[in-house]
């Protein structure tokens, strides 16, 4: 008797039992939500479809896929969404390959390893911004550049390190050192996840260290590998602030990537439309690599289990 | 036994090694703004022979740093109350009624997790102009707000789902607990664990956000620091003694944020990544 009673207080009161409180509770995060995230996303297609310019910002005709053949006529358009994703693999390959057993280590029993963490992690902590500035003197051609005047004192001759050819991947190098700390802290949580009686039974098997991190740890690291590389590759295709810091864009357009053209073309120079058809690209480029991610998470879990 | 303590020694030699290499970058930062633009540049990595402080008022003062300091202060801890109050509610609300609509919603705010806000800042641009908020402090803090809301409010909602038992709820009912005075009484107490999260992984992205000031604040009086430091480069690059401790005090308030909290910051972000 008491318990059918309890069921029913339970159904009362369970789904939707907030009334009007669930509109109150929800509309203050819903209202600025749409209005700065939502209603841009649906302007951002109109203007993609229209010729508005900063020359021309009211009456806006439509225009078809007119500023979307220019964006793929536009070499400089192409190469930013080329940069922005040899950028965000590159980074996220080297987060993942370095983060990876720098977890695994530091989750082991070593004294300093709360220090090490912490280390590790720090560069995490700082802008990006200010983390390119400082990285630009690092690597400054001059001979007052930090590792050329290493170079130098050792008897090598100094490298430029902001060509054309390599400044792309100086900036990624920058970057895998600030970001591959915060790659570990993830991986270090999933690892404390894993249950150490595995470990244990597999020692008794006789399997070696190497061995039941490739049996046991690899494959229980999907979730935390997944969570690094869909941010990171998400992340990298909106690289903004370390390209502006170190290189701006150049030399010529060799480090130009989608959000530094982006601020040129489509706030700068006034090329509205066109900006917006550039963005649902972008949009368009950043939704297909996380289905692919998604898909080939699945089929790692699946072979897993 | 005595084979792997000893492996285990080595392996930490290395790591300590590797640590110490990581750091020099900071290191350098750090010791260079104490430095002559010219000792800095004879011997880099040694400790500064005279330690130049008036570098740092020198700085202080160009970048007009209290001023960019507070802008920044204004803008971060505005936002982040703003995200832990719309975050509690929204994410309570998903999370207690299940009906198709409420699906709808969290699915809604779900998709702001993998559509870039950075495709629309054209679009935003116009808005933010329309609104009447251009080069105000509110604008930053209305669209870092935004920017942050999916994540905010999907840890909300998943750490109530799993964390708050609806029995304590059902006791207040019984009690005649009207549904705020539940929300802010019996719920939010539970709530600091996901609070916390919410708090350090929000402070970090609003306050390194360069983009959102970029954008929507023009004139110097409102710019953030990392505005006041990007504008002053062009200015001083070549003069070290100043620019090293503008990147200094850049940097600075985090630095210290994390030398205190540093077990909450790392515990904060992979707590909000692992759920994300």
């Amino acid at each position: 008797m008491e318990r059918e009673e309890d069921t029913m207080v339970k159904k009362r009161t369970m789904p939707g039992s907030l009334g009007k409180y669930f509109i109150v509770f929800i509309l203050p995060a819903l209202i600025i939500y749409a209005v700065f995230c939502i209603l841009p996303f649906i302007y951002t297609i109109y203007y993609s479809f229209t010729d508005y310019t900063d020359m021309n910002p009211a009456n806006l005709k439509l225009v078809g896929f007119e500023n979307y053949l220019k964006v793929f006529r536009t070499p400089l358009m192409l190469q930013g969404i080329k940069n922005s994703v040899i950028y965000a693999i590159l980074l996220t390959g080297f987060q993942v390959i370095l983060g990876l057993p720098l977890a695994a280590i530091l989750n082991q029993k070593l004294r300093s390893r709360n220090v090490l963490r912490a280390v590790f992690f720090f560069p995490a902590v700082f802008s990006s911004l200010i983390v390119g500035y400082l990285w630009k003197y690092i690597l400054s051609s001059a001979e007052s550049g930090l590792i050329n005047s290493m170079l130098v004192a050792m008897g090598f001759s100094p490298v430029n390190f902001f060509t054309s050819k390599i400044a792309l991947y100086s900036i990624i190098a920058t970057q895998i050192w600030q970001w591959t700390g915060w790659a570990m802290v993830i991986f270090l949580a999933n690892l404390q996840s894993i249950s150490e009686e595995l470990y244990e039974a597999a020692r008794i098997d006789g399997a070696s260290s190497m061995k039941s991190f490739f049996g046991i740890t690899l494959p229980l690291m999907c979730p935390s590998v997944k969570i690094v590389v869909v941010t990171g590759l998400i992340g990298g295709m909106k690289v903004f602030d370390s390209i502006y810091a170190m290189t701006g864009g150049g030399p010529g357009n060799a480090t130009q990537t989608v959000m530094t053209i982006m601020m040129d073309k489509g706030i700068s120079d006034g090329f509205y439309s066109t900006g917006a058809a550039f963005g649902v690209c972008f949009f368009i480029v950043v939704l297909i690599i996380s289905a692919l991610v998604n898909k080939l998470m699945l089929k790692w879990s699946r072979g897993i289990s | 036994m005595k084979k792997t303590k000893k492996k285990l020694m080595l392996v930490e030699l290395f790591m300590v090694l590797l640590a110490i290499i990581w750091f020099i970058p900071i290191y350098y930062l750090i010791v260079t703004t104490l430095k002559s633009q010219q000792e800095a540049t004879l011997n880099p990595l040694a400790l500064p022979k005279k330690w130049e402080f008036s570098n740092y008022i020198n700085a202080w003062v160009k970048m007009d740093f209290p001023r960019a300091f507070a802008n920044t202060l204004i803008i971060t801890v505005s936002a982040v109350l703003i995200l832990v109050v719309v975050g509690t509610l929204a994410g309570y609300a998903l999370a207690r009624t299940k009906t198709r609509l409420s699906g709808i919603i969290f699915l809604l705010f779900l998709a702001g997790l993998i559509v870039p806000f950075q495709m629309n800042i054209i679009s935003l641009y116009r808005i933010v102009k329309n609104l009447g908020i251009m080069n105000k402090l509110i604008a930053v803090i209305l669209v870092d707000v935004a920017i942050n809301t999916p994540q905010t409010i999907f840890l909300f909602k998943e750490f109530i789902d799993t964390s708050v038992p609806w029995e304590l709820e059902e006791a207040a009912i019984v009690d005649g607990c009207s549904v705020p005075r539940r929300v802010f009484h019996v719920v939010f107490p539970l709530l600091k664990p996901v609070v916390s999260t919410t708090v350090i992984i929000t402070t970090l992205n609003v306050w390194n956000e360069f983009m959102t000031p970029l954008l929507f604040l023009q004139s110097r009086s409102n710019n953030v620091i990392l505005q006041e430091v990007s504008r002053n480069i062009g200015q001083f690059s070549t003069d070290w003694a100043t620019m090293f401790p503008m990147l200094m005090l850049g940097v600075a308030p985090l630095m210290i944020f994390y030398i205190f909290m540093q077990k909450y910051i790392i515990g904060g972000v992979a707590a909000g990544a692992v759920k994300g």
